[in-house]
């Protein structure tokens, strides 16, 4: 039911690697599950794009008409991009978690991090475990 | 995201009772949280807090509340019973009318629970406590009854169904229900046998009903009720959106914006209290209070930038001081801004412009007077 395609993070956030521009790019949002707990999203903080995160760093929050919840970068490396779209449109982090709405774009220096994240059927276990 | 993911259920000693539409609600897949010791739906798939509190403001809304308390007052003497010790005045209302009123500590003043009281007759009152309150308020009445009048907790007798929303009224009629009913009347009838009492009545803020039937006829009323409201583009609504109405109209959430330790006269709820009566539960207190001036005072902010103000986060003056606390807060769906209520100093009054800290970040809000936007209720 998590898409096969991206990494995920016990703390709920997917990841997902393309290999442009040289290093990779770190593609970053919240799970269906995550979203489904909050409920109707109707406020993202963001970082500054150009900022440096660690991995496990706050770097935002995601606030629901009943609750608020931490983002934590699933990598390390360089903000590059937030969702311009989630200003107007928060609610797309409920319609479309993996799509439209997407929340930041990190460029890391190795991809090897990526191998630390779970699969989706570790993420599964982990939800149904939880 | 952090674990506040988690912090819909807060740790209880004893699992939730289960409501009388408990089945329903778990196949229809609501999202279920415990509410003052009840399991009761938040949201629905489908709806969410949002689409459902749009419902009530634009069509009808169904709720299932039936975790509220019920009691009654019966004998010789019940009418006078309440009216010495809750704050409101029975003689504001006659029988077939219902009215709001709060159970304050006695010497104290602070409130033990809001609720609404029913006058049936002068030896019979009905009441709607807080879920969690209930068996307090009937300790507390049955402690001070005279000989003859019994103080009945009638929690799992009764359920309790609210059609809220500009299409209430259709929406009672499409099941033969009554609708000409003034602002805070009731009436009993017979709906397919069984006996239902009809209240105009609510927490949203628009026109609406509260429906009573008995806790075995609940579902029944709940399933002709969802029957009719697509018809009406209405839909079944959680106790989020409850919330979200609630805060748009300013009112108070015990718990939260009322408490042993916040009194009518902190909460501006003096309207609510008989202050010419001889007798009343906190009377010496609160008239004391009200005579000296409130040291804080409950008043709406309004948010002026993105920051959404919750429960407990402090309000600073615009130099920095610490002028209060917000008591309740969320996103209004109607507003689209952020939305609370907070006790402020007596010095602070409407219009002024105030900072919340929120987690760390200041927020700038706006002291208004509620509601934050237009009750239809009468």
């Amino acid at each position: 039911m998590y898409p096969e395609d991206l990494k995920y993070t016990e703390q709920h956030e997917w990841a997902r690697l393309s290999s442009e521009p040289d290093g990779g790019r770190v593609r970053v949002g919240i799970t269906s599950f995550a979203q489904e707990a909050l409920g109707d999203i109707v406020f993202v903080t963001l970082p500054t794009e150009g900022e440096k995160v660690e991995a496990g760093q706050s770097v935002g929050e995601v606030e629901s008409t009943k609750s608020v919840s931490e983002l934590y970068a699933p990598v390390a490396g360089t903000v590059v991009a937030t969702n311009p779209a989630l200003e107007g449109q928060p609610e797309l982090i409920n319609s479309d978690p993996y799509g439209a709405g997407w929340i930041l774009d990190i460029d890391v220096e190795s991809t090897g991090q990526m191998d630390g994240l779970l699969d989706a059927a570790a993420y599964e276990r982990h939800v149904s475990d939880s | 995201m952090s674990d506040a993911l988690a912090q819909d259920l807060p740790p209880g000693a004893r699992p939730p009772s289960h409501g009388p539409l408990h089945d329903r609600h778990q196949a229809l897949g609501a999202k279920l949280a415990d509410f003052g010791g009840w399991l009761m739906p938040i949201e629905y798939p489908g709806g969410g807090v949002l689409k459902e509190h749009a419902a009530v403001r634009t069509t009808v809304g169904i709720f299932d509340v039936s975790h509220l308390g019920k009691a009654e007052l019966r004998g010789p003497g019940a009418r006078d019973l309440a009216n010495r010790c809750l704050s409101n005045d029975l003689d504001r209302i006659r029988p077939g009318q219902a009215q709001y009123t709060l159970c304050c500590d006695d010497p104290g003043g602070g409130v033990v629970d809001d609720l609404i009281v029913y006058l049936r007759g002068d030896d019979d009152v009905f009441l709607i406590p807080n879920a969690a309150n209930t068996a307090e308020v009937v300790r507390r009445l049955a402690a001070a009854a005279p000989a003859g009048v019994t103080v009945a907790d009638l929690h799992t007798r009764l359920g309790v169904l609210a059609v809220q929303g500009p299409r209430s009224a259709e929406l009672l009629t499409a099941l033969g229900l009554p609708t000409e009913l003034g602002y805070m009347a009731f009436t009993a009838v017979e709906w397919r046998g069984r006996r239902v009492v009809v209240c105009r009545t609510g927490y949203t803020g628009e026109h609406g009903y509260e429906l009573l039937p008995d806790w075995s006829n609940a579902g029944e009323l709940w399933d002709a009720l969802l029957a009719a409201a697509p018809a009406l583009e209405g839909r079944p609504c959680g106790l989020g959106a409850r919330d979200t109405l609630r805060t748009e109209m300013g009112y108070p959430l015990h718990g939260q914006d009322l408490s042993l330790s916040i009194t009518p006269v902190q909460a501006r709820l003096g309207w609510a209290v008989g202050w010419g009566k001889p007798e009343f539960w906190g009377r010496t207190a609160l008239l004391a209070e009200k005579e000296q001036g409130a040291a804080r005072l409950l008043r709406g902010l309004e948010a002026l930038d993105r920051g959404i103000p919750r429960p407990h986060m402090p309000v600073l003056s615009v130099g920095g001081d610490p002028i209060g606390e917000v008591t309740s807060g969320t996103f209004s769906p109607t507003k689209r801004v952020g939305i609370g209520l907070a006790l402020l100093d007596r010095a602070v009054t409407d219009g002024a412009e105030v900072r919340v800290d929120i987690r760390g970040r200041p927020s700038t809000m706006r002291v208004v007077k509620p509601p934050f936007v237009p009750a239809h209720t009468a």
